[in-house]
């Protein structure tokens, strides 16, 4: 989509430096006369696409993890839970910083990567705690009085139940990641050349866009991030009234709810 | 007591955890980093400094497991090795300088979050579906969303580039030596500022929300209702009964939390030039000074299990059913 939107390539020099906006670009231009509306549009591709993919490491790994911890108990959910822990309470970022430093100028995947192993543990907790619930119900205990091997009960009895945990881990993690995305970049350990909106802050950064002024080249990327994300944070709003009713404010109309449930089911 | 110790014996192994990613990472990546930065980086460093760093982080010519108790040994005695880029400052006197700040960022910032967010949950859940509760709520998570570089770049811009309020970095006025005098607590104050609300501001909301959720959940809870039976005030059902119960949950992301405050803090103290862990970090990367940003993540585990050690602590008074264990 970006090229048929954007009003010019995302590297080409088409204004001079520090242009404040104008209607002939509408959100100024860099240091080095790009165009930012063109640039920030480029950068939302990888963004979005970082954000999503570390996302959907974050909640398979804390799902896998959380769901076997949960039902098989004993051991497995001693060792599980000491990992999920120790992964708890060693802070994120820094970790982070270590290991992007260590690979170098990281691309956007490598970063998604980085995003996706650290910070698991979030996710792992909740869905344990909600398993463990679960694992004492009734139906539960039916299947396997059944002689329902565990894979099944777990895909087909636990999952169905935990939709709601998941989405709402789910687009939490796809929020921190894009945040963490950024700040990695803006600190310099992404790869400078790739476009996000992180790579964007940090090139505005480093040619002190605020010292001088160029507020603009600041505002664009800022603003795609606060919007995408209390957008996402909204909808999170939404599934957890959802999924928990005690939460919902009784003045809600019936028509908004019923409309939310589709946008919730379907994250 | 046995609750305690459990706890400490979780820390030690968490602390030593995040050793051995200290001492793996550089293992799994191709090549020497040490020799690595060397050769990239028209470096200050004698050859026998060189040796010095290879000892403490155990790249011998030993078999592997004998290297990682090397490497635990150093940490252990809290020898981080030699910082590349501030040579000759060891690693440990360049973060010990640091800390204090980000410190005073930290605790300033999420203690003020805390109270703010809780209270105004308190309020929100106590009249749920009012104007407060309708628009603080989510207003609070939109609020969350917007991580603290955003808020501190744009905070900057606004107050200190364009109206020129508060300074647009340092943590207190160069002019001044830092004693314990009127204008130096003062002139460190005024610098904190808008480090201190940034920060905050990211937090809020979070509190609010599980403040919130947690209260509701308990004022349906049996005890409430025969309180307002008893013709309480609702000012001490509403604190006295429902919040103080309410409070567990909150302290847990409290301790939780901390570990992100501890991540804003990185990126507001580079974005306000604040001479705290996270600027240090900042000039570390920017040099690859690989030392400095392993021995960073040791003292921020560190801090941040002494934080929840805290929260263990508080725990025990807030929750007497702990105490009989």
């Amino acid at each position: 989509m970006a090229p048929l939107i954007a009003p010019a390539g995302p590297n080409q020099r088409v204004a001079r430096p520090h242009e404040p906006p104008s209607a002939e670009h509408v959100l100024g231009s860099t240091r080095m006369g790009r165009d930012v509306l063109a640039q920030t549009i480029h950068g939302t591709r990888t963004s979005l696409m970082v954000g999503f993919i570390a996302g959907l490491v974050v909640t398979v790994v804390g799902v896998a993890v959380g769901v076997t911890s949960g039902y098989f108990g004993g051991r497995i959910d001693e060792a599980l839970n000491l990992l999920t822990n120790v992964v708890l309470v060693i802070p994120n970022l820094p970790l982070m910083l270590v290991l992007a430093a260590f690979v170098g100028e990281a691309g956007p995947l490598t970063i998604a990567i980085i995003i996706g192993v650290t910070a698991w543990g979030w996710g792992a907790r909740v869905t344990r705690a909600q398993t463990l619930s679960l694992r004492q119900r009734d139906y539960i205990r039916a299947s396997e009085l059944l002689g329902e091997p565990a894979w099944r009960i777990i895909l087909v009895e636990l999952l169905p139940n935990l939709v709601s945990i998941i989405g709402f881990n789910f687009i939490g993690s796809v929020l921190y990641a894009l945040i963490t995305e950024a700040t990695l970049e803006f600190l310099g350990l992404g790869d400078p050349l790739a476009l996000s909106w992180g790579t964007n802050l940090y090139h505005a950064q480093e040619t002190s866009a605020l010292r001088v002024g160029a507020w603009w080249e600041i505002a664009a990327p800022s603003l795609a991030l606060v919007i995408f994300g209390s957008s996402l944070s909204l909808i999170n709003f939404a599934v957890d009234e959802i999924a928990n009713p005690r939460l919902r404010t009784l003045r809600v109309p019936k028509r908004i709810l019923a409309a939310l449930r589709p946008v919730g089911a379907a994250e | 007591m046995v609750f305690l110790l459990r706890r400490l014996g979780f820390y030690v192994a968490a602390f030593i955890a995040a050793a051995t990613f200290n001492f793996l990472i550089p293992r799994l990546m191709p090549g020497n980093p040490i020799d690595t930065m060397f050769a990239q980086s028209g470096t200050v460093l004698p050859p026998e400094s060189l040796e010095a760093l290879k000892a403490t982080f155990g790249f011998l010519d030993v078999p592997l497991p004998i290297q990682y108790l090397h490497y635990l040994g150093s940490v252990f005695t809290w020898d981080l090795g030699l910082s590349v880029k501030f040579y000759p400052l060891t690693v440990n006197q360049v973060l010990v300088r640091a800390l204090p700040w980000t410190l005073l960022l930290v605790l300033t910032s999420s203690l003020t979050a805390f109270t703010i967010g809780s209270l105004a949950g308190t309020r929100a859940a106590w009249r749920r579906g009012g104007a407060f509760d309708s628009f603080g709520a989510p207003g609070a998570l939109m609020l969350q969303a917007v991580p603290p570089l955003v808020t501190s770049l744009l905070a900057l811009s606004l107050f200190s580039i364009s109206l020129k309020w508060l300074p647009t970095g340092f943590a207190w006025d160069p002019m001044l030596d830092l004693t314990w005098s009127w204008a130096s607590v003062w002139s460190v104050l005024y610098h904190a500022v808008l480090p201190v609300v940034t920060l905050a501001l990211a937090q809020i909301g979070g509190y609010l929300v599980t403040m919130r959720n947690s209260m509701i959940n308990l004022l349906g809870e049996d005890y409430i209702t025969l309180g307002m039976a008893k013709g309480l005030t609702d000012r001490r059902l509403r604190l006295v009964y429902a919040a103080y119960n309410a409070l567990l949950p909150a302290l847990t992301s409290f301790a939780m939390s901390l570990g992100a405050v501890f991540g804003g803090s990185l990126v507001t103290e580079v974005v306000f030039n604040y001479p705290g862990l996270g600027y240090t970090l900042y000039e570390g990367i920017t040099s690859r000074d690989y030392p400095l940003i392993q021995g960073q993540l040791m003292i921020m585990t560190l801090a941040m299990l002494s934080a929840n050690f805290a929260a263990d602590l508080l725990y025990i008074i807030v929750d007497p059913r702990l105490r009989r264990a």
